[in-house]
């Protein structure tokens, strides 16, 4: 039963995984817990939920579901719903602090970006360890006394990921174009799902191959088409398409302009939809289509002290921080998505983003404001 | 992710058009039950509509919210309407009520918030507010319920679908109405002194007090 369940949930949400999919929030019990079981603490994005109750199979524990308004941690911290108040409402409401006796509590490593350690603590008296990012390696995180090693960190982009953001993107772009399309062009139907599926797998199957030359610089709105540098990987892509257009028309012995115009035409829509915000797809890469919030992550050496928060919250493990020496470094600066997670984390203030024209956002406006609003604040926060 | 902005300066127009337009009148009747000298808490006070009005007819208030963007806005009305020393604004959720002192408040005022609340954070704010309150102290409300009876519920669903889909597209605001607030409220041991519900029943006002000796 509960296997169906974690199988229906797991094909909805990947078709639909465009759009939120609450469950209800509070308490749930794993296994049988006790005074001393360990409390974790996720959205209340259903996918997720059911991967984390399946990820937890044999420990007991109890889990917290907070309010994130059905959206996954990483997108509702960044953008402002999934925050401080969720955590503390959910610790306060749900009857934990009734059930154990430490005031420990596990939360996902992506919802640094929104929730701050140092508040929950301050307001609960509950101190926050931040989990792995996956909820696989959560065993292995507790049984390792809440230790991570840097893979447990690290958000990736592997093979099954991007077979979900193909399906999810290949689903809600065939079914907005079956509603055109019925009226206006019947038999074209079917071909166009089929490309659509097609090329998004296609995309996203063959990302290694082309990823190295996405670069995390700003380019120019108006070549969104060619969202990465010089590459032209759409102009690539649809060289191929119509080059099998070619050959299959020849080899089907009926060669015809027109239909090699018309579905180039089609295919090079496809094309477009689908790789639009490629980089702003992945896990990897922040969006490249809001070049004026290409932000830059910057260290003030005078304020910090080793506190190494910045390197157990970051997704991309862009820290290195010197024990001795109690200072950290970024030599993976190149690879940071601008999450800002170590921002709001930094007990010291040491960490603040400069954006391209050089305006500062300080560690206080991130918090107050979250990444989604950072980029109409700009203005006002360069002004001053 | 458009899904995702925060739109508190798009707010008060989202609420206006999913509500009709019927909020301004339900929350003058609300704040009239306001006196001078009272402290008065506004739970989710948002952008300071009840807030403001309570203010006005004389009382101490400080308002709750959650959304810091909302409280900015807020403050900024404050100024205009010259009500700073009246008015307390604060980033704080319902859950950080227990702060607050017991029997401190003369009134608690709560628009459009319970229908923003999970399940339990209602029965915690209910049971938070009942020992913040006076004896006799006065719990205003106003908000989105869940019709009773099925053709309600579909008439409701009717109307509210295509605002619903309008004031997202617009403003991407939208709430989530309250089952059984009433029988709630009883539950939690208070006394309902008025109802109003709208035609269809999908949005209610009430005035509910402590009753005298109530406190827990």
């Amino acid at each position: 039963m509960n296997l169906v369940r974690f199988l229906a949930v797991n094909i909805v949400g990947t078709l639909l995984r465009v759009l939120p999919f609450p469950c209800k929030t509070g308490l749930v019990k794993i296994g049988n817990p006790d005074r001393n079981s360990p409390v974790l603490l996720t959205c209340n994005y259903h996918l997720t939920v059911e991967r984390v109750k399946r990820a937890l199979r044999g420990i007991n524990a109890y889990l917290l579901l907070a309010n994130s308004r059905g959206i996954n941690v990483w997108c509702a911290s960044a953008g402002g719903l999934f925050t401080n108040h969720d955590v503390i409402s959910v610790l306060k409401t749900s009857g934990i602090e009734e059930l154990v006796d430490r005031r420990d509590l596990i939360l996902p490593q992506l919802a640094a970006t929104g929730v701050e350690s140092k508040v929950i603590g301050e307001k609960t008296g509950w101190k926050v360890y931040w989990g792995p990012v996956r909820a696989n390696d959560i065993p292995a995180f507790i049984k390792d006394k809440c230790q991570k090693s840097p893979e447990m960190r690290e958000i990736d982009f592997p093979f099954m990921q991007r077979i979900e953001m193909a399906v999810a993107w290949a689903f809600s772009i065939s079914v907005i174009l079956t509603l055109f399309t019925i009226p206006l062009w019947r038999e074209a139907v079917f071909p166009l799902i089929f490309l659509v599926w097609a090329l998004s797998l296609l995309i996203f199957v063959s990302f290694p191959l082309y990823s190295r030359w996405l670069g995390p610089e700003g380019k120019r709105m108006g070549f969104i088409l060619f969202d990465f540098g010089r590459g032209g990987f759409q102009l690539i892509l649809w060289g191929v398409v119509i080059l099998s257009l070619i050959i299959y028309s020849i080899a089907a012995g009926d060669f015809r302009w027109g239909f090699i115009l018309r579905w180039g035409f089609v295919t090079s829509i496809i094309v477009v939809l689908l790789s639009i915000d490629l980089m702003g797809s992945t896990p990897v890469y922040k969006s490249g289509l809001h070049e004026d919030r290409l932000l830059r992550i910057i260290l003030d050496e005078k304020k910090c002290k080793g506190a190494a928060l910045c390197e157990g919250v970051c997704p991309r493990n862009c820290y290195e921080v010197d024990r001795d020496r109690h200072i950290a470094t970024i030599p993976g600066a190149s690879r940071c998505v601008q999450c800002g997670a170590c921002i709001v984390q930094c007990p010291l203030d040491a960490l603040y983003f400069k954006s391209p024209k050089g305006g500062i956002i300080t560690p206080e406006a991130v918090r107050r404001y979250k990444l989604n609003l950072i980029g109409r604040r700009l203005v006002k926060v360069e002004g001053r | 992710m458009k899904v995702l902005e925060s739109t508190p300066n798009r707010y008060d127009r989202g609420i206006c058009i999913l509500t009709l337009g019927r909020l301004d009148k339900t929350y003058d009747r609300l704040a009239s039950h306001i006196r001078e000298g009272q402290r008065v808490l506004d739970l989710g006070c948002g952008t300071g509509a009840l807030t403001l009005r309570a203010a006005q007819k004389g009382a101490r208030v400080k308002g709750i919210d959650i959304n810091a963007q909302m409280l900015d806005i807020a403050r900024k009305r404050v100024a205009e309407a010259n009500l700073v020393p009246n008015i307390e604004l604060l980033e704080m959720g319902v859950a950080e009520l227990g702060s607050e002192k017991s029997e401190s408040y003369d009134a608690v005022m709560a628009g459009l918030c319970f229908s923003e609340l999970t399940e339990d954070e209602l029965t915690y704010t209910l049971r938070e507010i009942k020992r913040i309150l006076k004896p006799e102290g006065l719990l205003l409300i106003g908000d989105e319920v869940r019709p009773k009876g099925t053709s309600r519920l579909i008439l409701n669903w009717l109307i509210r679908f295509p605002l619903v889909i309008i004031t997202y597209l617009l403003t991407q605001t939208t709430t989530n109405a309250v089952k059984n607030l009433p029988e709630k409220i009883e539950e939690a041991g208070f006394v309902i002194d008025s109802v109003t519900l709208s035609k269809i029943g999908n949005f209610i006002e009430l005035v509910v007090s402590k009753p005298q000796g109530g406190a827990n």
